[in-house]
């Protein structure tokens, strides 16, 4: 376990202001204590301090996870978020998309969002944004990126792909192995 | 027992006989015993003996102490110690002596030792001590006007002028041409998709030394990392988020 780098920092700033702009400083200041981000075996946890001062008497083979994972490093360094982020992506996020219940369970299966399943849409979202993806009753269900933007979504065919699907929370069952 | 002899055997702890005087390092707070060791007495009690003779040993050092001129100050009363009388060995070697310039190898092989020169000449015709160069200088014969002729031989010295700029820019440590081609290969290694992550080694290749990996304190002043986070953050988006202030799709939209 340790901070991350300066550089993994900013990878990592990015990839998740890509959904939620601005509000990482929620994340990075909280009024309610003091949290930190820190890397274990290529994974970046989410954690109080008084956790993760805890956690240091945990040998470094022995620690399997802290905190809440917001995802992990690849080998070229890039970095991917993993559906364990979804509370804090779907508390502060930009931009969302609402689908309705006979899509529901087609996006928990992992496949993209159709034009059909899509409810609602926040008003002018750019083309390739992160999306947080909430069923019609503000259950947060995944996140993606969006394929199309806003206006030119009016114009697909109801089979067209809206959203390209990166997690869900159908991931917690399907990749339970291999998940943490 | 009285006060007379309880004062003497006071006296006496004060006082140590040693056969050989103790050498002393006052600087470091050392005295150096090399009287040899009461055998028997060792055998017989070894912890009770050689307390003793660390007692000994202490006493001598602080009466030496005591010897020393003192000062006093609003702390207290402080003993000025010596100058340090053991030589340490120094950590790093000896620095290599630079190699001579070119010009410093000519000029010892050709016995030519710098002088130092007036700064003023006694000019014979005028009567007067003049600059030996510069504004009125000595030196100044007409040759000092803002135009003269190229002389015939110039250019000669151009082939020296470019070795020797090649000379100085590879530094005054001149590195071998095997070991800049190494630290080069070493730089364009990490020129793949995966930072070198994933490449073979060559052959004969040199391992880098002095890389090492340098993480912050996993514990830390919280503050100051989150500090370090938000400036990470605020330069992703520079001062203003500029699509904050205009959204040119919603504006396009609009019109």
């Amino acid at each position: 376990m340790r901070p991350l780098t300066e550089e993994e920092s900013k990878t990592f700033f990015e990839k998740l202001s890509k959904y939620i702009g601005r509000n990482i400083v929620h994340l990075v200041d909280r009024p309610d204590g003091n949290y930190c981000f820190r890397l274990h075996k290529e994974r970046v946890y989410y954690v109080s301090e008084s956790i993760m001062r805890r956690a240091t008497s945990v040998g470094r083979d022995l620690l399997i996870s802290l905190g809440v994972c917001f995802g992990k490093f690849t080998k070229t360094r890039k970095f991917k978020l993993h559906i364990t982020a979804l509370d804090y992506l779907a508390q502060y996020a930009k931009h969302k998309v609402w689908i309705k219940p006979n899509g529901e369970m087609s996006f928990l299966y992992g496949n993209h969002v159709l034009k059909a399943h899509v409810g609602r849409i926040t008003e002018n979202t750019p083309e390739h944004q992160g999306v947080v993806i909430y069923s019609m009753a503000d259950v947060p269900l995944g996140f993606g990126v969006t394929a199309r933007n806003t206006i030119d979504i009016r114009k697909l065919q109801p089979t067209d792909i809206v959203v390209f699907h990166q997690a869900d929370v159908g991931e917690y069952l399907r990749d339970e192995d291999s998940m943490f | 027992m009285d006060v007379s002899t309880q004062l003497e055997v006071k006296q006496q702890s004060l006082t140590v006989e040693k056969a050989v005087p103790l050498e002393f390092d006052l600087a470091l707070l050392a005295g150096f015993d090399i009287n040899t060791l009461d055998e028997e007495r060792l055998r017989q009690n070894t912890d009770k003996y050689l307390k003793e003779c660390s007692r000994n040993g202490t006493q001598l050092i602080i009466n030496e102490i005591f010897k020393l001129p003192t000062n006093s100050t609003e702390d207290g009363t402080f003993a000025e110690l010596p100058d340090q009388i053991t030589k340490i060995p120094r950590e790093k070697p000896v620095p290599k002596p630079k190699p001579l310039t070119r010009w410093e190898k000519f000029a010892k092989l050709k016995g030519i030792q710098n002088r130092k020169q007036s700064r003023k000449v006694f000019d014979e015709a005028t009567g007067e001590w003049v600059p030996r160069w510069g504004y009125k200088g000595a030196n100044d014969d007409g040759t000092n006007d803002w135009l003269i002729p190229v002389p015939q031989n110039a250019g000669i010295n151009a082939t020296r002028h470019t070795r020797n700029l090649e000379e100085g820019a590879r530094g005054a440590d001149q590195k071998s041409a095997k070991e800049e081609l190494m630290k080069k290969i070493s730089i364009s290694k990490s020129a793949t998709a995966s930072i070198g992550r994933f490449d073979k080694p060559l052959k004969g290749e040199p391992k880098i030394k002095g890389v090492k990996r340098k993480f912050d304190p996993l514990i830390s002043d919280m503050n100051k990392e989150k500090e370090a986070n938000l400036n990470i953050v605020n330069g992703l988006f520079g001062k203003k988020d500029k699509s904050d202030i205009i959204n040119a799709r919603k504006a396009r939209n609009m019109a």
